[in-house]
């Protein structure tokens, strides 16, 4: 690899970096950045740098590359390749696989298999056994293998007693716990919020309250048992982002992440019953976005993860009850953050940065991006204004299950570079 | 007659109908109505048109009703239910569909316990798409059988008071009357213990009573729902003679109020939401809702099919 962009936005809000340069890329690293660089080897390719804005590589903390147990829906070389396609050097994975990742040998597994690919893969083990809610995981053996967050995502540990012992037995060494808060004896066999659609539509509603009092509970048990670092995955009520709000301004070690799609779309949109509108936490009302963009705006939200849910279309062509929930989401998070909160003045570009790359990179405890000779080439190059319009078919993710086809947004990813490779976006 | 389309080619929820299509819909049926309480045994008007009964959830009433209505306009009619069907090879839904379809189906009548299967299907195929009750969401044609039997009783719709009494979280029944009844201009009123009422319904335009003798005081016309056994085995309420207690219409309820027209979508549960000597009230229309039945849907049927080219 031996590329110049020449005349290229370079921005960085870690090492207070804004300002167009030459950036050369050699051997996957910077080789020099500077006003003008003049190169004389003849194989380097040269890409004119206006339009472009190269940022410190985006990382997405919550996705489902359903490798192993669900290859159908999508593997770990294919939501990698739509990682790299959406814009993103790094993503962390979930553990609801089949087997779940609750052991040694299923993270060698996916390390392997994600070693040479350009998409630097994380990974979060189950808080507990198969992800049951009861025994815990063996947590220190799985950090050691790698591990960087534990969470039974896409179900919640419900028994207080097992999640204050989970937040107990990751004290001593500080681990990183993360829940998907939901109180499951209120949102059973849910299709949708609970509210004026739920009514309508004659469908179970998941009722907000039921995310809120999980997230409350959290926040009391981490307190209680000594303040250690605790996520919430993808908050989308308006009660989540005060008591978090809250929770932080008392000092408390408690970090949180929303969806695209639970800033852009609300309930609405269901009226239609298109199961590519059915995701867990289900959409909710304008009010509960209101809240959710002054918590991005303020720093309440630390950061933006797409819950990059795949699923088959023969498993979402079905009745809606039926249907699994969840959407694709890395090849469009990015269009959607600059289009609904770029360019309408919601988040400059470092608050996105922040919250696509340095934040969720900060919440792993992953090393901080700098973008500096003699140091690893690792960046996310975007166009920020380009404007397209989202083409599912051209998703490299196996499955195409996104509400967002036929958008038209503003913002697009264009390259990513990382370990000495660098993929241009085709979407 | 001048314009005799209905402003959609099929009938997924009450929302579907203006003022001007419920009126042409009771005009037609009217007409079937009268023609055949004289002597016409069977009529031409879907002659050539197929028409499947898909029913993927028991029903007798319904089901009955959309064949007596197909039949006597003379329509070939087949009828589908998921006992008999390859759903229980595991086939799904739409696979089935698009298999009835290839066989030169025009017109699809759906009964389904999924909310919102109609519409999933109307997305999915070129026939039409009749809503014959889907899950919890919505029973169209009940709703325009129930709003035609106040039409003939009283002549106009138009500030009625009804009240929609019992279980209206789980009724499809409810929400298509509360969207029709509202469209033709009468004023709504629920009475049901909060369990069983759905959250958030400000936007329903409707009144919400606390007491039953309130609610048959306002009233000019009640709708009384069945409750599900299966409801008490959820818990939503504590007995079901609790519930018949506050919330069935009772002999000594109703004798007060004789003039008062009662609506049940059937079948009834005596005792329960429903004393059965009240059934013997003349202002008790229930038989004539399920005559009623027939004629609207032949009027829907022969309406929509005018969309077949």
């Amino acid at each position: 690899m031996n590329i110049i962009f020449k005349s290229i936005r370079v921005v960085n809000p870690e090492q207070n970096l804004d300002g167009i340069f030459d950036l050369w890329i050699k051997d996957g690293f910077i080789h020099s950045i500077a006003t003008s660089i003049t190169n004389e080897e003849p194989e380097t390719r040269v890409i004119p740098g206006k339009d472009l804005v190269a940022l410190p590589g985006f990382f997405d903390m919550h996705v489902h590359l359903r490798e192993p147990g669900f290859e159908y829906k999508e593997d770990i070389q294919s939501g990698c390749a739509a990682a790299a396609n959406g814009g993103f050097t790094g993503v962390c994975c979930m553990p609801n696989t089949n087997p779940v990742i609750d052991n040694v040998s299923v993270v060698e597994l996916i390390r392997k298999k994600a070693e040479n690919l350009p998409v630097d893969v994380k990974i979060s083990a189950a808080i507990t056994q198969g992800s049951q809610g009861k025994q815990l995981s063996p947590f220190y053996e799985l950090n050691e293998a790698g591990v960087v967050m534990f969470t039974d995502d896409g179900k919640c540990v419900t028994s207080s007693e097992v999640m204050k012992r989970a937040f107990n037995y990751a004290s001593t060494k500080k681990l990183l716990i993360a829940q998907h808060c939901e109180d499951h004896s209120l949102t059973e066999n849910f299709s949708v919020n609970e509210g004026v659609m739920s009514s309508s539509l004659g469908l179970k509603g998941y009722p907000s309250v039921a995310e809120d009092i999980i997230v409350k509970r959290d926040i009391l048990l981490n307190e209680y048992t000594g303040n250690n670092p605790y996520h919430i995955s993808h908050i989308s009520t308006k009660n989540s982002v005060k008591f978090i709000r809250e929770a932080k301004s008392r000092g408390l070690n408690v970090t949180c992440e929303v969806t695209p799609h639970h800033f852009c779309l609300n309930e609405e949109f269901l009226s239609s019953y298109d199961t590519n509108y059915k995701m867990n936490p289900p959409l909710r009302t304008k009010e509960d976005i209101q809240e959710i963009l002054a918590g991005l705006k303020d720093g309440t939200i630390d950061c933006i993860a797409s819950d990059h849910a795949p699923h088959a279309l023969h498993e979402k062509e079905v009745e809606f009850e039926k249907a699994p929930y969840g959407i694709v989401g890395l090849e469009t998070t990015i269009g959607l953050t600059f289009t609904y909160l770029y360019h309408t003045n919601i988040l400059t570009l470092n608050d996105i940065i922040n919250k696509l790359s340095t934040n969720p990179r900060k919440i792993l405890n992953l090393e901080p991006i700098i973008i500096k000779e003699g140091n690893q080439a690792n960046l996310t190059i975007v166009d920020i204004d380009e404007e397209w319009i989202v083409d599912k078919n051209q998703f490299k993710s196996k499955s195409k299950n996104t509400p967002f086809n036929g958008f038209k947004l503003k913002g697009k990813p264009k390259y990513i570079i990382n370990k000495n490779q660098i993929i241009e976006s085709t979407l | 007659m001048v314009n005799e389309t209905l402003s959609h080619p099929f009938l997924l929820q009450a929302g579907d109908l203006n003022v001007d299509d419920i009126s042409l819909i009771f005009e037609k049926a009217r007409f079937y109505l009268q023609k055949f309480e004289k002597d016409t045994k069977k009529l031409e008007d879907l002659k050539g048109v197929t028409v499947a009964l898909a029913f993927f959830e028991p029903s007798t009433r319904t089901r009955l009703s959309f064949e007596l209505a197909a039949k006597r306009l003379s329509a070939d009619v087949f009828t589908f239910s998921s006992s008999t069907s390859s759903l229980t090879k595991g086939e799904s839904l739409l696979d089935t569909l698009k298999t009835i379809e290839a066989m030169g189906v025009h017109m699809f009548v759906i009964r389904h316990s999924c909310s919102g299967v109609p519409n999933f299907l109307q997305q999915n195929t070129t026939g039409i798409v009749i809503n014959a009750g889907d899950g919890k969401h919505e029973h169209p044609t009940q709703a325009l059988l129930d709003a035609f039997t106040l039409h003939r009783y009283f002549g106009d719709i138009k500030g009625l008071n009804v009240c929609i009494v019992g279980d209206i979280l789980h009724s499809r029944v409810a929400r298509s009357n509360i969207v029709l009844l509202n469209t033709l201009g009468a004023n709504l009123g629920l009475f049901s213990p909060g369990t069983l009422l759905p959250p958030k319904i400000e936007s329903w335009n409707t009144r919400i009573f606390n007491d039953i003798n309130d609610a048959i005081k306002w009233s000019n016309v009640v709708i009384v729902l069945r409750l599900q056994n299966e409801r008490m085995e959820s818990g939503l309420i504590p007995s079901v003679r609790e519930f018949s207690k506050y919330f069935g219409v009772t002999y000594e309820i109703y004798s007060k109020k004789p003039e008062l027209v009662l609506l049940h979508p059937g079948p009834v549960n005596y005792g329960i939401e429903l004393e059965y000597t009240v059934s013997n009230y003349p202002n008790v229309l229930i038989q004539t809702q399920v005559t009623h039945g027939v004629y609207i849907r032949m009027a829907l049927l022969s309406l929509l099919a005018k969309n077949l080219s």
